[in-house]
């Protein structure tokens, strides 16, 4: 006789099933519990769905009561790698490859289904009203990050106070936020492809070099990562960098067996002093080599690129910080609302809302903890390849061999040092499995990135530009390299050399 | 005196290394090729660490170097801006690291050039770096970083700035001179007979000197010591940019056609393009800056002597190498 399991995946799409962990599996924890889950994928499918509407009008695979663009498969989160490559073919000039290089690590993209390619007319529209959607974000973000900041200091009032019902207006209020955090994210990282294709093939045009020039002036100014470790630093426990210390994604990150998979950011102290004079910007000896116009033209799209880069940090912070909102709210509420405090992770946030009105929703929680530890007992792979849909488990292999790329340029040369090794006196290459906004406060002192994830467009390619340091990704078994080990990396093109010892 | 010269293999490296051979210091050659003409070669990269020099090497290097060259990265006018930069920037912080770590360095000497400056605004002297300038290419800029970054580590590091313009004369490792890079790539053109543009058809000074003159000045640098100072060379007789040419066509038996170009700028330069003077000069085709020839005077007595006639030797150099494939 076999028992009937209750699953915590989520259901397949019809036809689009080659999922990839992508920028979730770079940095966010292999596992997510369900109420992660229920505010970090329910979120970002709504974002995307909407988004995918206003650009290309309703497309009815973007419909149903499945999952499109994300999945929830043994506890893990992915992309859906196949729905992101079709979005990638409705926008001209655009290809799949595109996609899978700025966030998928560079593996093969899945085959096009041509049923579903959208016309020529439709794919213009769809890019100019994007590209409107991009010029608003910046409005967009700061009514956000107000909104942002109401909810951290209603919860200081709350949690001071310790009243439910305030604590509980908290968590009706932060619904809306973190969906606008998460649409707005949603858009920067969608607008991201398109708008630096544009620019490759415009610099191609206009200048020398142009696909070099586009590496070296597209830097993102003023990531909201500083200003939020240096508010970090007042250890004020509601002020907006609290969450840096947190695990991002993970809110049920002090509960197990989450806290296992919680990837724990570490909190590194900032201290300022930089080199005396700085070197002028290579964009602006960019300027005397074209005609003014050129090089107007040219400036002013890597400004926008920039813009966008820095737009979708941003929005990620507040994403993040509304996240750690949540974190603190539930297991405050759950007490109240009577649920077990071990079991409110394994419901999700619609059902934690409705216990007020429906006590009965906390016994959803029992079968769901037996699923998850069967599911957290089964490997799961980077890249997930669902298509025969029998529910077999098989990886999506690339058939084109992984190399390793660099994603910002330059030359950087240093003794390797993990990020929560000490700094020592030399130069140093910081070597990571896989890095996010949390190693920022190290970069002023680094000279180079080496990770292992990572993809053109991930958050430490950013980073690394905004430093104006090179970032090699991609490169198997760099977190293991013995502390003080010399490295020097390319970050144009690729190169890593390690000298050994001896 | 024990010299290491980084870049020791190229043109004005070999040049170098010969004025430090001759005057009886220990010489090692750095280089990717790991060829050498004078002195002992070692096989390295700047772009790595350590100089990506072996332990045994390193320890020797590390042990025995008390003075150093910086004379690496190619004068390449046209080379992109990762090409540029990750040599003469990226590669010139890694180096500047390296001489941190050499417990018995007396004296670096960086070899700058005076292209660093770009389009300078007003009178340079050896004082100014950045003016505001704007640069021409990404191997002006280059330079500008790399002569910035050695700037900036004076305060902890013995290291001296020599500045040269364009440096001509025949190749000290013999062979026909390279017209692949700078200023010696319009020699070709200029000597099958096309024509080049230049404002006031080139009657402005252009900062040349010769290579042997240029390698003793750096060997005098080491040797005076130059400390933290920055010097500035070229051909005292100071020949015009349109007298270069005419000089390296000389042996040729050719007059270089030197066209006026009115002082149209940017026209100028389009024209100049669309009529064939090559790319590499088309930025250089009207007066670059304006040097103070006083600079001169920084460099302590007596100065180095270009050789005699070195404009028509590079002409001649030139020839030679095609008499030989011509057969004659
Ligand atoms: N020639 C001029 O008119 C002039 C004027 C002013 C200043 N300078 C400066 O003088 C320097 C040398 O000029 P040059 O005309 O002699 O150029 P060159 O003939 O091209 O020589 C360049 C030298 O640098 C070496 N090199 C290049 N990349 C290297 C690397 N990554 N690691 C180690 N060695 C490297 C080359 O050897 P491998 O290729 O074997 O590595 C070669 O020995 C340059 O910095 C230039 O800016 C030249």
């Amino acid at each position: 006789m076999k028992e009937k399991t209750v699953s915590v995946d989520t259901d397949l799409h019809p036809y689009f099933r080659i999922y990839s962990a992508g920028n979730f599996g770079e940095v966010a924890p292999q596992r997510l519990s369900p109420m992660s889950w229920s505010l970090v994928g329910d979120p970002m499918e709504r974002g995307t769905r909407k988004l995918a509407q206003r650009l290309w009008g309703r497309p009815a695979w973007t419909e149903g009561s499945h999952y499109v663009f994300v999945g929830y498969f043994g506890c893990r989160p992915y992309h859906n790698l196949a729905a992101y490559c079709h979005l990638s073919r409705g926008i001209p000039g655009l290809s799949a490859n595109d996609v899978t290089d700025a966030y998928f690590e560079g593996i093969d993209s899945p085959a096009e289904i041509t049923a579903l390619r959208s016309g020529r007319t439709r794919r213009l529209s769809a890019a100019t009203r994007l590209l409107r959607e991009l010029r608003d974000i910046g409005p967009r973000l700061r009514a956000l990050e107000e909104r942002v900041a109401e909810l951290e200091w209603a919860l200081r009032a709350a949690t001071t106070a310790n009243s439910p019902i305030a604590l509980f207006s908290v968590l009706r209020d932060a619904k809306p936020v973190l969906e606008e955090a998460w649409a707005v994210h949603i858009l920067t990282t969608s607008g991201c492809v398109p708008i630096r294709a544009l620019q490759q093939r415009v610099y191609g045009r206009l200048a020398r070099h142009g696909d070099e020039i586009a590496h070296w002036l597209t830097r993102p100014r003023e990531l909201v990562w500083d200003r939020l470790h240096t508010a970090a630093a007042t250890m004020d426990p509601f002020g907006p960098g609290d969450f840096l210390d947190s695990s991002f994604y993970e809110v049920a990150d002090s509960s197990d067996p989450w806290q296992d998979y919680a990837v724990r950011h570490k909190l590194a102290a900032n201290s300022g002093t930089q080199a005396a004079v700085a070197p002028i910007e290579p964009s602006e000896a960019l300027a005397g080599m074209l005609s003014p116009w050129r090089s107007r033209t040219v400036r002013s799209l890597a400004v926008a690129v920039g813009e966008v880069m820095a737009g979708r940090e941003h929005s990620k912070s507040l994403a993040m910080r509304t996240l750690h909102i949540y974190r603190r709210l539930l297991p405050e509420l759950a007490g109240s609302l009577g649920v077990d405090p071990g079991h409110w992770p394994y419901l999700t946030i619609r059902e934690f809302t409705d216990l007020a009105t429906d006590p009965g929703l906390a016994a959803r929680a029992l079968p769901r903890i037996a699923a998850c530890r069967v599911a957290l007992g089964t490997p799961m792979p980077e890249h997930l390849d669902l298509s025969d849909g029998d529910g077999t488990i098989r990886p999506w292999l690339s058939e084109s061999p992984q190399t390793h790329r660099g994603v910002a340029p330059g030359i950087g040369v240093g003794v390797a040092m993990t990020p929560d090794g000490e700094l020592p006196d030399e130069p140093v290459v910081i070597v990571c499995s896989s890095a996010d906004a949390d190693i920022a406060p190290l970069l002023p002192f680094a000279e180079g990135v080496l990770s292992e994830r990572g993809s053109d467009l991930s958050h430490i390619a950013i980073l690394a530009r905004e430093y104006g340091i090179p970032c090699v990704v991609g490169y198997p078994g760099a977190a293991s390299l013995p502390a003080g080990t010399a490295v020097s990396i390319n970050g144009s093109t690729g190169e890593v050399n390690i000298l050994d010892q001896s | 005196m024990n010299v290491l010269i980084l870049g020791g293999s190229g043109y004005l490296g070999a040049a170098v290394a010969q004025a430090c051979a001759a005057s009886g210091a220990e010489v090692r050659v750095l280089s990717r090729s790991g060829r050498a003409i004078a002195g002992e070669a070692v096989r390295g990269d700047i772009r790595m660490p350590r100089l990506g020099l072996p332990a045994r090497e390193l320890a020797r290097v590390r042990e025995e170097t008390t003075h150093v060259v910086l004379c690496f990265g190619s004068v390449s006018w046209t080379s992109g801006p990762g090409e540029a930069l990750e040599t003469h920037s990226s590669g010139m912080r890694s180096v500047l690291t390296f001489l941190r770590g050499l417990p018995a360095l007396r004296q670096a000497v960086h070899v700058s050039s005076l292209l660093a400056l770009g389009r300078a605004q007003g009178r340079v002297t050896n004082r100014e770096l950045y003016t505001g300038q704007r640069f021409r290419n990404w191997y002006e800029y280059g330079k500008y970083c790399a002569e910035r970054h050695v700037r900036d580590s004076q305060q902890d590091l013995p290291i001296g700035i020599v500045r040269f313009g364009p440096v001509l004369g025949p190749d000290p490792r013999g062979g026909r001179p390279d017209t692949e890079h700078g200023l010696p790539k319009v020699f070709p053109h200029l000597l099958a007979g096309y024509p080049v543009h230049l404002a006031s058809r080139g009657d402005f000074p252009c900062w040349v000197t010769d290579v042997t003159s240029a390698a003793d000045l750096v060997w005098k640098a080491l040797s005076a010591p130059i400390g933290r100072s920055t010097w500035t060379w070229f051909d005292p007789a100071r020949p015009t940019l349109g007298e270069v040419f005419t000089e390296v066509c000389r042996p040729w038996g050719v007059v270089p056609k030197i066209v006026e170009a009115r002082p149209l700028g940017r026209f100028t330069r389009f024209i100049g393009e669309r009529v064939g003077t090559p790319r590499e000069l088309a930025d250089y085709a009207e007066p670059w800056f304006d040097l103070d020839p006083g600079v001169l005077d920084d460099i302590p007595g007596p100065w180095p002597v270009p050789e005699a006639d070195y404009l028509a030797a590079t002409g001649r150099a030139l020839l030679g190498r095609a008499e030989r494939e011509i057969g004659v």
